[in-house]
């Protein structure tokens, strides 16, 4: 049994019931005048059926010849995301150049650790550099944040 | 000739100096992409997305193009020196390239492969330019239910090639169809799954969408593992390929490029494709098949050309008729309808400066990229030894610099990171995002060809299959589906493996 495939299909499941419901809910309308909930419902049930596919397909079928997780390592990956939503708060407080330098002395610390130095003063390079290509030369707008920065 | 006038119009807009910058960067970023594992065409050209908002449609088209076809050159230098492909295109051409490589024979795989890039690229932009006039007068035919249906078969076709199960990758194009839904009804206005946020009534957009399933998700997937790299350390001298090179390859280009120009008009079709069946063909064709594999330079000449004609091909099915054919296409379809330019058969007239303005760039792009590859090969490799660890980051913040410029919303970043982690679990998972991003694009306008046809029909199916093009379309379409039930054709498939999107 093919476990991780019979976990997606049954998340796919509960997801197509969810759009069969909003679909309804929205009103099908008529074939010679179809509504708002017309091509969600029908592709809702879809989903299911094609859920229902890969759920019997992972029930009867061997299971996965390399493990999937082998090798994984997890703790870069949720430290890396954890990151990237930090960055997504902090960066209208404090306004682009100093979280970009917070989240860049982060990363390069993490999956293969530099020494300090070089991770400072790479941050600082990297978001300065990214400052003066972006906000100045492509006129991007990025927030000064609360320090008036950036 | 009235062709000849237009394509000079066109190279007068292309040799603007903005387009021509423009044009530059692209194919310079085109093949850096190409030539760095781990960040492939889609990703790229969903990176600078937002970049092209500011600048001219004409700008932004040339300019996402180059990063395309550019790719595909760049992606051989990996292929042969590290046996590492840059991009799946260029999966093949490790076969024999770093075959050559080892046998100290970089230096003409290098340069054949570029050779071949040019030719395979400019032979496809003529047969663009060729056919797209008169396909689009054909295209004007075409009603609500023929654009339903095309696009139909193009997401089907896309799946039936999807690595893997057919029944998860349309799982995925259902899904993107639900999330091109979100927003407010086209015709009645009404708000659909926008869940009472305001963030969500304009729909969510195609750029966190694309940045998170393959800038993040490639950056997670990345990560994950431990990547190790060793470049060959042989200096390259002597790029040009000897007499008895060019004897041997040069009908394996003209034919890859005949191959590729020819699959890349298919929809669903593209250089990835093209690669793989151009070095099937030529070891079919060969007469000593059994050097295939050992360092035969047909090996790397014909899928290199196949893959750059690959990608002239597939511009037709966009330009002419409004349809991507591809993932990369759809990316492109997206940064059209930003600049209010609406691809198709009207796209000719309406907007002409436009039209042969991106076809002559694509001829100055290539021009410009066999001067980058060939000589500029030594500094790529240099770029090679820059560590992941070191670029991830830099990545990163390209694209949360990228997704945060379009709207000025951190609600956008946050749609980001999650289609990131959605996209790592995908790709662990085995289910494509390919058939998702093309859905997506595709099901807005899915849905209002088929509301507009059942309107028209007044409420009868059967108009799908009264029109002739419309019928070939849905029937080719059920056959595709449905083969996998015949065991023989079923088996047929499962050779053709293929990873469309990165």
């Amino acid at each position: 049994m093919n476990r991780a495939d019979v976990a997606s299909s049954l998340v796919g499941l509960a997801l197509g019931a969810g759009v069969m419901h909003a679909g309804w809910d929205l009103e099908l309308g008529a074939p010679s005048d179809p509504g708002s909930g017309f091509v969600l419902f029908w592709v809702g049930v879809a989903m299911v059926g094609l859920s229902a596919i890969v759920l019997v397909n992972g029930v009867r079928g061997p299971a996965p010849s390399r493990p999937l997780w082998r090798g994984a390592r997890w703790s870069k990956i949720v430290a890396v995301v954890a990151a990237l939503v930090a960055y997504a708060w902090l960066l209208e407080r404090l306004g682009f150049v100093l979280t970009t330098v917070l989240l860049l002395v982060f990363l390069f610390k993490v999956v293969e650790p530099q020494r300090w130095w070089v991770a400072l003063t790479g941050a600082v390079a990297s978001a300065l550099i990214a400052y003066v290509i972006f906000k100045m030369w492509l006129g991007a707008q990025l927030p000064a944040g609360v320090l008036g920065i950036g | 000739m009235d062709l000849l006038a237009q394509i000079g119009a066109g190279f007068a807009v292309a040799l603007q100096p903005a387009n021509l910058m423009y044009c530059f960067i692209g194919v310079f970023i085109g093949t850096l992409i190409g030539v760095l594992p781990g960040i492939g065409p889609v990703g790229a050209m969903s990176l600078l997305f937002p970049v092209t908002f500011k600048s001219s449609p004409e700008a932004a088209i040339i300019m996402l193009a180059g990063i395309y076809y550019g790719a595909m050159y760049g992606g051989s230098t990996t292929s042969i020196l590290v046996n590492i492909p840059g991009e799946a295109a260029s999966v093949v051409t490790c076969l024999d390239g770093y075959q050559m490589a080892r046998k100290g024979r970089a230096g003409p795989a290098l340069g054949i492969s570029a050779i071949g890039s040019f030719v395979g690229g400019t032979l496809s932009i003529l047969g663009l330019m060729l056919l797209a006039p008169p396909l689009s007068q054909f295209a004007i035919q075409f009603g609500p239910p023929e654009y339903f249906s095309l696009m139909v078969l193009g997401l089907t076709i896309l799946v039936y090639l999807a690595h893997g199960s057919m029944a998860k990758a349309l799982l995925m194009a259902a899904v993107g169809v639900v999330l091109g839904l979100v927003g407010l009804d086209s015709i009645n206005a009404r708000p659909r799954l926008t869940f009472d946020r305001l963030e969500l009534v304009d729909g969510i957009g195609l750029v966190p969408i694309v940045m998170g399933l393959f800038g993040i998700g490639e950056v997670l997937l990345n990560l994950e593992q431990a990547l190790r790299r060793d470049v060959f350390q042989t200096r390259i001298t002597g790029l040009l390929p000897t007499a008895r090179d060019w004897v041997e390859a040069r009908w394996p280009i003209v034919r890859g490029s005949l191959v590729g120009f020819l699959l890349g008009i298919l929809p669903g079709g593209g250089a990835v494709i093209s690669s793989f069946l151009s070095y099937a063909l030529e070891k079919r064709l060969s007469r000593r098949p059994e050097r295939f594999g050992q360092g035969a330079i047909e090996g790397v000449a014909a899928p290199e050309a196949a893959n750059n004609a690959a990608t002239g091909g597939a511009f037709i099915p966009l330009m002419t008729l409004g349809v991507p054919p591809n993932v990369i296409m759809a990316l492109l379809l997206g940064a059209f309808m930003v600049h209010g330019v609406q691809p198709g058969p009207l796209l000719m007239t309406q907007n002409p400066g436009l039209f042969w303005g991106v076809i002559a760039s694509m001829y100055i792009g290539n021009a410009m990229l066999l001067v980058l590859n060939l000589p500029l090969i030594g500094m790529w490799v240099q770029v090679l030894k820059v560590p992941y660890r070191i670029l991830f980051p830099l990545i990163l913040l390209f694209c949360l610099i990228g997704v945060y410029s379009v709207g000025n919303a951190v609600f956008d970043i946050h749609v980001m990171i999650a289609f990131g982690v959605i996209g790592y679990l995908m790709k662990k998972l085995d289910y494509e995002p390919a058939p998702l991003v093309l859905a997506f694009v595709l099901g807005p306008l899915l849905e209002n060809n088929l509301r507009k046809s059942l309107i028209l029909s007044q409420g009868g199916f059967s108009i799908f299959f009264t029109r002739p093009i419309s019928a070939a379309c849905l029937v080719l379409a059920l056959a595709l589906l449905l083969s996998p039930l015949l065991p023989s054709l079923g088996r047929k498939r499962e050779e053709i493996a293929m990873e469309e999107a990165t």
